[in-house]
């Protein structure tokens, strides 16, 4: 759920797809908190890893999910040996020792959740913590990331304007064709011609999206089948384990992506 | 006797020129769900309806078995209009039925690449064919993987067209040249000509594909009064005989003053021309249908005229106008809103405008006494459906020890905290709702068609308002009911049921008791309209639900591809506000526009319309339910 802060090695890989990269430097420089929405799988993620290295500064990131509760972020006493410790949660970390606090899909989480963030947000920039009795001051390179999905929301679930409202908003997409190819090739070593196919086949599938799918094929997704490709798998096969049963469960719809596939490699 | 000679010689002389392989038949309807999501993955037009093509009549020269038996002259084709793609009804012409799947794949493609297709006529033969060849070389380079299926298809493609011995040279040279141009697209450019037209090229879209009648804009105006009106008026009794469709033509409809009176004898072929005579116009009787869906199968070209006067829909149709009621009190009037033009790509500032009003009989009406049943078993199913039931933390009193809780009171007390109030249970309850829903009804006059001997959609819509209340009552939900009906853009009626602040009493139900159909399905405004008083809800979650039987239409533009568009547009926008949209609907043809407005998951189709109002309830209840 949690992965610890790391020292920031290398940059890892980002292609920008504007000027997004300038925005959240401007936005960290002036402690604003940001909202990063887009479909699934089109770079937020690996977005916020490339500014914390460039940024230098540690990430935290939770992943949210129906029973995150707000505990699970300030943090719990633990007992131990005839003692009890009081033990940071996540967000009590980041705002302790300062770095990104990204918590992404934040719309999952519980909505208690959203009350500790909010003073967060805004300037007075604490983090009252009951249990403890401590109110901490977020320092100056701390910083709140949040991200949702706008399209993936099932019926029950939105981001309240109230919370929206207090964030730098930032709209991640799909790369463009040629730059998307860019990106395939160099996150997997698959040849020119083969992420060239792979990316018209994606923006194929993205076509269908509102109307016969919920969703298109993701960079990450992209990414994933041509890993299959380079280690040897078949191309055909690759892509539909890879690209078409991960969009659709309904048979006639694979079978028709399928001949998508097939008009992109051929039977 | 002479007869039976007949009908055994057509059979003999139709089976020999006809040279095409039943067996391996495939039909569009087999393949038309997966054709559709392929035609718009490579980037056709996801608007378009697919429909069976009309055989459509080619110049080519036919051999002599063909013109002995009077068949060759019509070719199904592919071609592509504003709103309709148009591909074979079925495929038979080879033997085997996966080359003749793939010939639909190919067709799919090619069509999806002619995206500005340029007027065909314009084009002409010489333009068709370098532009076919264009497309095809399009076609291959973006999709790589249909080089090998267009190999496969042309390679048994080619020997089908044999080459007829009456064929003169110049014939022989442009059958040549298209042969050369299937096999290696772009490499030839010039087409040899001939007296005719080259042999029809299946592979390709249609050299000159018939023409959308374009009527000019004021006639249409009233044109389209009197076909909807006819629709309306015609709308039970579907007519599923026809399913051949054919090429026509529009002409001036013979006053009955000027027209000439004539009865040619002598020959058949004067059946084909459009001769003015005037006979009285006559509802359709089923064997007046039987006869003239004969002689249409006979005519190479039909000719229609419109109708200068409407049939007893429109006698109808003024009767059903309600009069201004004097208990009609009107909240809102003139509300202006957009529409979307597709054609233009833009909204339409102020376009509609819409009144909303309430129907208040002054009595307090009850529940009928035939749904009290069926009401209350709901309510006691939707009570279970809609509380999720879930552990509650940190409550003062409970069923079991919340040892979270217990170990945190525990820490806090020996790390010297004082707790008032230690919260040490957990307790099983019903979550908390945050949602508000608003069902949007569709009250056009179509609904004033008979299901059955005994209810009417409207009823059915009736039932249905009643138990989604009775069922809401007591899940605490917030929800207000309206329904809609339009007459053009300027008068769109929004008849206002039940609002979120009312409670559900005696007056809400006499005003469903009291809702009657009328008009016609502007559903982009009233969508919109609706989206904003949702809007306005403060809950987490807010659903808008509508309710219809049919197709947005109205009497202007206002229907097909227009309409379809605007309404999808106005989903979009709901989307954008936060609401989330779903669609009710019991147009069992809806498979084709449907998804396009609301998307794969959006909608659903109830197959029976006497099981809508129980089943609206539940699907509430299903749509509302957080997945465990």
């Amino acid at each position: 759920m949690t992965t610890e802060a790391q020292p920031a090695i290398e940059i890892p890989f980002y292609s920008p797809q504007g000027n997004e990269e300038s925005l959240f430097e401007h936005a960290f420089n002036n402690q604003l908190p940001v909202l990063l929405k887009g479909p699934t799988g089109s770079g937020k993620t690996r977005f916020i890893a490339h500014m914390a290295a460039r940024l230098n500064i540690p990430l935290h990131t939770v992943s949210c999910h129906d029973d995150l509760t707000a505990s699970d972020l300030v943090g719990r006493y633990l007992i131990g040996d005839g003692q009890t410790i009081w033990n940071d949660g996540p967000l009590t970390r980041a705002v302790r020792g300062g770095g990104i606090c990204y918590l992404d899909e934040v719309v999952e989480a519980r909505k208690d959740t959203t009350v500790v963030i909010h003073p967060l947000t805004d300037d007075r920039r604490i983090l009252p913590i009951d249990r403890t009795g401590e109110t901490l001051h977020a320092p100056d390179n701390f910083m709140l990331v949040v991200s949702y999905n706008p399209g993936y929301q099932s019926m029950m679930k939105g981001l309240k304007p109230s919370t929206r409202q207090r964030f730098i908003s930032m709209s991640f997409n799909y790369l463009k064709a040629d730059q998307e190819q860019a990106v395939v090739e160099k996150e997997t070593g698959v040849d020119a011609l083969m992420a060239k196919k792979l990316v018209s086949m994606a923006n194929a599938l993205r076509q269908l999206k509102d109307h016969d799918l919920e969703e298109g094929a993701s960079t990450r997704l992209l990414v994933y089948t041509a890993r299959l490709i380079n280690s040897g798998f078949d191309p055909v096969e690759a892509c539909l384990a890879g690209l078409i049963e991960p969009l659709s469960d309904e048979e006639d719809v694979v079978s028709a992506l399928m001949e998508v596939v097939y008009a992109s490699f051929g039977r | 006797m002479e007869e039976h000679v007949g009908q055994l010689w057509d059979r003999l002389i139709t089976s020999v020129s006809d040279r095409s392989y039943k067996q391996a038949t495939v039909t569009l309807s087999d393949v038309s769900k997966p054709l559709g999501i392929f035609f718009r993955a490579l980037g056709g037009d996801g608007g378009l309806r697919i429909v069976e093509s009309a055989a459509t009549q080619h110049y080519a020269k036919r051999n002599w078995k063909h013109r002995v038996a009077g068949t060759g002259k019509y070719v199904e084709l592919s071609w592509q209009d504003e709103d309709t793609l148009h591909l074979p009804k079925q495929i038979n012409v080879f033997p085997d039925p996966d080359l003749n799947k793939d010939l639909y794949y190919w067709l799919a493609a090619i069509n999806a690449q002619c995206l500005e297709n340029p007027s065909a006529r314009e084009r002409g033969l010489q333009g068709w064919f370098t532009y076919s060849q264009e497309l095809t070389q399009q076609v291959i380079q973006r999709f790589p993987g249909l080089q090998s299926r267009y190999n496969r298809l042309v390679t048994a493609y080619l020997p089908l067209r044999h080459i007829d011995e009456n064929f003169n040279e110049q014939e022989l040279a442009q059958e040549e040249a298209v042969a050369q141009a299937l096999q290696e697209p772009g490499s030839i450019e010039q087409l040899p000509t001939s007296g005719h037209a080259p042999k029809s090229v299946i592979l390709w879209p249609h050299p000159n594909p018939p023409e959308v009648i374009d009527l000019s804009s004021k006639k249409k105006q009233q044109y389209d009064e009197d076909e909807n009106n006819e629709s309306v008026s015609s709308k039970p009794k579907k007519n599923k005989k026809q399913n051949k469709r054919r090429n026509a033509e529009r002409v001036d409809m013979p006053d009955g003053k000027s027209g000439f009176f004539a009865y040619r004898f002598d020959t058949i072929f004067g059946l084909s021309e459009f001769v003015n005579v005037d006979r009285l116009t006559d509802e359709d009787d089923d064997e007046d249908q039987d006869s003239a869906d004969k002689n249409a199968d006979d005519m190479d070209f039909l000719s229609v005229a419109r109708d200068g006067q409407s049939k007893g829909g429109k006698v109808k149709f003024d009767l059903d106008l309600p009069a201004d009621s004097e208990d009609e009190v009107i909240f809102e009037s003139d509300v202006m809103l957009p529409e979307w033009d597709y054609k233009k790509q833009i909204l339409q500032p102020d376009y509609c405008s819409v009144v909303n009003y309430v129907h208040n009989t002054g009595e307090k009406g009850e529940l009928p006494e035939r749904l009290r049943r069926t009401a209350k078993r709901l309510r006691q199913q939707l009570e279970a459906l809609t509380t999720k039931r879930v552990w509650h933390r940190h409550q003062s009193e409970g069923s079991e020890l919340d040892l979270d809780a217990y170990i945190n009171y525990v820490g806090e007390r020996f790390s010297g905290h004082k707790v008032e109030q230690p919260d040490l249970y957990q307790q099983l309850r019903s979550s908390e709702r945050d949602l508000s829903c608003l069902l949007l009804a569709d009250f056009s006059l179509s609904t004033d068609t008979w299901l059955s001997n005994e209810a009417r959609i409207i009823d059915v819509i009736r039932d249905s308002l009643f138990l989604f209340s009775e069922s809401l009552r007591n899940t605490g939900d917030q929800f207000s009911i309206y329904g809609f009906s339009s007459r053009n853009r300027g008068h769109i009626r929004f008849n206002t049921l039940k609002t979120f602040q009312e409670s559900y009493n005696g007056t809400v139900r006499s005003r469903i008791q009291a809702i009657k159909p009328g008009f016609y399905t502007r559903m982009g405004a009233a969508i919109r309209y609706a989206s904003d008083k949702l809007e306005a809800q403060d809950t987490q979650q807010r659903l808008l639900l509508i309710l219809t039987d049919g197709k947005p239409n109205d009497l202007d533009r206002y229907e097909g591809r227009y309409g379809v568009e605007d309404t999808r547009r106005a989903i979009h926008e709901a989307r954008a506000k936060g609401l989330q949209t779903f669609c009710i609907t019991i147009d069992d043809q809806g498979g084709e526009y449907l998804p396009h407005i609301f998307g794969n998951n959006g909608f659903t189709v109830i197959r029976k319309p006497e099981h809508l109002p129980k089943k609206l309830p539940i699907l509430y209840a299903n749509l509302t339910t957080n997945p465990a």
